[in-house]
């Protein structure tokens, strides 16, 4: 539904967006995270049309959006990071004048309008002027704008980013809901316990770079080095360290307790190693009590990428 | 209904405010209206025409109304271009920095609909205080005995300028970037452009006085407010009316609402074709190369047919054009000034007006077409990318060396036609100083506009502006001050120093290349070396910022 190919922003001298390719299916919800200044929001701007990307090719459902701009918009529901309204407008009056810009008219207009405020919850405080919204209703104000028209792709900028954790859950279900009927749906965000729970696919962005990219389980099997292991065994054992360094796959090794009970160590590899490790340990006549394989969240990843030394945004 | 009007309807006219503007406007109106028509309508008749046969003062409705309705105009014109321009330019630019304007970009309406919407809707209230003087002017046009025709193409022309204005200022809304900002530019802009750039119209440059109500108000509503017992008007006014009755255009005679719809439809269209780009996407230059040469060349028509029978008859309109007529019969000065209104003065005065306003046409061209660092690394970056031998050069990344160039045959072109149309019609006497009266001045130019060109494509806006004011303005500034000090002491230094910047230095070399005024001149300096010394930095200038721009593009 989204194709990013080879795209490239800059900003004068500086390199916003280098070289960015990732696709997103149709009913998908793709996450694109990133430390501040990754250049997520530009790469969804130039995916709204709004900007004017150096090169590269961007497709929405197979319409150019460098080449045909007002044919890849019909398709497109924008909602930016920071919510700005009409302050003058009542809630449904501003959601009235973008379903009358998308061309709806009549009942379908009014339904379409009503539909949206109640999707986002807002149909109670529909007559409530915008300048009289807190800046999560704004941002539901705007979500209910995007949705007026019935886009087939959402680009959300920091959805969640000024809602409180009742909304963020409305949020999510809502998209998961807007998904599952079929809208393909591009967010950025910094709430990354959120992006987890909402996005079946991930895109790490690093100094405008795609530095990781697929399904949050690929993501995760494909960074498996760091996989933690917790081990708690019954009783202190001599030997223990002789054992470790057989087992080649882990690694910093260290006691977390002082009985020399409890140990913790990376491990290099799944959740078959885990078995073989275990399995290893219990050979070896380690009394093991407790074994925990703990698989990196997309927290850890985001850490981790984000702790890799970034390479010089200049230009070429 | 375009939604963008509705939601303006909606925004700045709920019943609150829809009473109190209402309300504002109507006492404003009928206070002004009322003091006008009372004021005016007491009427002085003298001895000799009174009844009583005696001086009396009577009430004559007629006379009112027709003192009120110019008090009327300014009012209905305060309301839409100062209030309603202001609005346009600052709810623009509000909506560009909060972000609203891409929303509005990314819906589906054409960009046509989201001007007019924009044009129509943000100022809608003060629409509706237009609205409530409409009765005024209703009682204007019935007790005044106004012609109704006459009204009301003083009105199609007073909508022409109010949708020019607005339009205006809904481009700088797009284009500078602080809302606040954009309110005061916008309007000063206005100002500029349409009350201050057509005084200029009086020296003979007749389109440019025709970007304002002002020729249709003297020329078709003027005459028919005169007081009764009144037998013509005062002779200001009766030579405003007399100037604007025709406008000479090429060799002829085009009615002054008509001319007025020509020119400000020109520059609607012009700004349109501004909006569209910026409506479609807002990082592209407000206009194209190809765009940039075609207002130019219409430009240049404009001047051509307006400057054709100073060139060729020697006669110019406007009343500073009247003033310098080469024929010193036909100015009607007294006879002291006549001496002065000699016709090579007002030749040099029409030149260098001319070339000033090219000059400032170029700027601005170059300003907005020619691409700016960043852009330039745009393009050569799409160009390696692709795999094209060099950018397209009508694309907006393109070098600007080309189109500087023919910026600049253009005006040489123009003023060429200008100066042998003035030779073969006897209004030049000398053919032999014509190479260098059509040379010099259009080897200037060139070298200006390719120094332009290279500041424009090497430096960002505060290099570029910086160059323009410290070679520009500072030699200017710096005669000013030994002009005061001294006003003969100094001359041949200040003639050096004023030959550093275009602007004074094209008179001083229009001057140069007449010889009928040389020899005047040439007893309080010597033009000469200051002339060469001008020429020789020009070129000297051109060169440097050009070498410099290849070897910075290169590396």
């Amino acid at each position: 539904m989204i194709e990013v190919r080879d795209l490239k922003i800059h900003y004068g001298d500086l390199v916003a967006v280098d070289q960015l390719c990732f696709s997103v299916k149709a009913g998908s919800i793709f996450g694109l995270i990133g430390p501040n200044g990754a250049g997520k929001t530009s790469a969804i701007k130039a995916i709204a049309t709004l900007l004017e990307p150096t090169y590269g090719d961007i497709w929405v459902k197979e319409i150019s959006a460098l080449h045909q701009p007002e044919k890849a918009r019909k398709l497109l529901g924008y909602m930016p990071d920071f919510p700005p309204v009409y302050e003058d407008l009542k809630i449904w009056e501003f959601c009235d004048l973008f379903a009358h810009a998308y061309g709806l008219v009549g009942e379908h207009r009014k339904a379409s309008v009503l539909q949206s405020l109640h999707a986002t919850g807002l149909k109670e405080q529909m007559n409530a002027p915008c300048r009289t919204l807190s800046r999560g209703m704004r941002q539901r104000a705007l979500l209910a704008k995007t949705l007026v028209h019935d886009p087939a792709v959402l680009l959300l900028d920091e959805p969640a980013a000024n809602l409180d954790p009742k909304s963020r859950i409305d949020l999510r279900n809502i998209l998961k809901k807007l998904a599952g009927n079929g809208k393909t749906i591009l967010l950025s965000s910094h709430v990354l316990s959120e992006i987890e729970d909402t996005c079946d696919t991930l895109g790490f962005m690093k100094a405008g770079k795609m530095a990781l990219c697929g399904t949050i389980d690929e993501i995760t099997r494909s960074n498996r080095q760091n996989c933690l292991l917790k081990i708690h065994l019954s009783r202190a054992v001599p030997n223990l360290l002789k054992v470790i360094d057989q087992i080649s796959i882990l690694s910093e090794f260290k006691e977390t307790g002082t009985e020399g009970t409890r140990f913790r160590a990376s491990m290099n590899g799944g959740e078959k190693e885990a078995t073989e490790v275990l399995a290893q340990l219990v050979n070896a006549g380690l009394p093991v009590a407790g074994f925990i394989c703990h698989r990196p969240s997309v927290e850890d990843l985001f850490l981790q990428i984000e702790s890799q030394p970034t390479v010089e945004k200049q230009a070429e | 209904m375009n939604p963008l009007i509705i939601r303006g309807i909606r925004e700045r006219l709920r019943i609150k405010n829809l009473i109190a503007s209402g309300l504002l406007s109507l006492i404003l109106c009928s206070t002004l209206y009322l003091a006008a028509f009372l004021d005016g309508m007491q009427t002085w008749v003298p001895a000799a025409v009174s009844s009583s046969g005696k001086d009396e003062l009577l009430s004559i409705p007629l006379n009112g109304a027709r003192e009120a309705f110019t008090v009327l105009l300014i009012l209905q014109g305060f309301y839409l271009m100062f209030l309603g321009t202001g609005r346009v330019a600052s709810g623009t630019a509000e909506e560009k920095e909060s972000g609203l304007l891409d929303y509005q970009r990314m819906t589906p309406m054409s960009p046509l609909s989201k001007i007019t919407g924009y044009l129509f809707g943000l100022p809608s209230r003060e629409y509706l205080m237009f609205l409530i003087t409409l009765p005024f002017l209703l009682h204007c046009m019935v007790v005044g005995e106004i012609p109704p025709l006459n009204l009301a193409q003083l009105y199609a022309v007073f909508f022409c300028s109010v949708l020019l204005y607005h339009l205006t200022a809904h481009v700088i809304g797009m284009v500078v970037a602080r809302p606040r900002a954009a309110s005061w530019v916008a309007r000063l802009a206005v100002l500029g452009l349409y009350v201050f750039l057509p005084v200029l119209g009086q020296a003979g440059i007749s389109f440019l006085s025709f970007l304002t109500i002002i020729p249709t108000y003297f020329g078709k509503i003027l005459p028919h407010l005169l007081a009764e017992g009144t037998e013509k008007l005062g002779r200001f006014e009766g030579q405003a009316v007399a100037f604007w009755q025709e406008v000479p255009f090429f060799t002829i005679q085009v009615s002054p609402t008509m001319f007025t719809f020509a020119m400000q439809g020109m520059i609607l269209l012009g700004l349109l074709f501004t909006a569209y780009r910026k409506w479609r996407l807002d990082s592209l230059p407000a206009l194209s190369k190809p765009l940039g040469l075609g207002l130019f060349v219409i430009l240049q028509f404009l001047l051509l047919g307006s400057l054709w029978p100073f060139f060729s008859l020697g006669e110019a309109s406007g009343l500073l054009g009247h003033a310098l007529q080469l024929d010193p019969a036909k100015t009607g000065l007294p006879n002291q000034l006549k001496h002065d209104a000699q016709p090579a003065i007002a030749m040099i005065v029409v030149q260098a007006i001319f070339f000033l306003l090219n000059l400032a046409a170029v700027l601005l061209l170059i300003n907005v077409c020619c691409p700016n660092p960043h852009r330039r690394l745009k393009g050569i970056q799409r160009k390696e990318k692709l795999g094209i031998h060099r950018i397209p050069s009508l694309a907006d990344e393109s070098p600007g060396g080309i189109f500087a160039i023919i910026l600049s045959l253009i005006v040489s072109l123009a003023f060429a036609c200008l100066h042998f149309l003035a030779v073969s019609s006897e209004q030049v006497n000398s053919v032999s100083s014509s190479l260098n009266t059509v040379f010099l001045p259009s080897l200037l130019f060139l070298c200006t506009s390719l120094s332009l060109r290279a500041a424009r494509e090497q430096w960002f806006n505060l290099g570029f502006w910086g160059y323009v004011g410290l070679l520009w303005l500072t030699p200017v500034l710096a005669c000013l001050v030994l002009a005061v000090d001294d006003l003969l002491g100094n001359s041949q230094f200040m003639l050096y120093l004023s030959a550093l910047s275009p602007l004074t230095f094209f008179p001083q070399l229009i001057t140069y290349v007449s010889p009928s005024l040389l020899s005047e001149a040439s007893q309080f300096a010597n033009f000469s070396m200051p002339v060469s010394t001008g020429i020789s930095s020009a070129i000297l200038l051109a060169l440097v910022l050009t070498i410099r721009l290849f070897s910075y593009q290169k590396t």
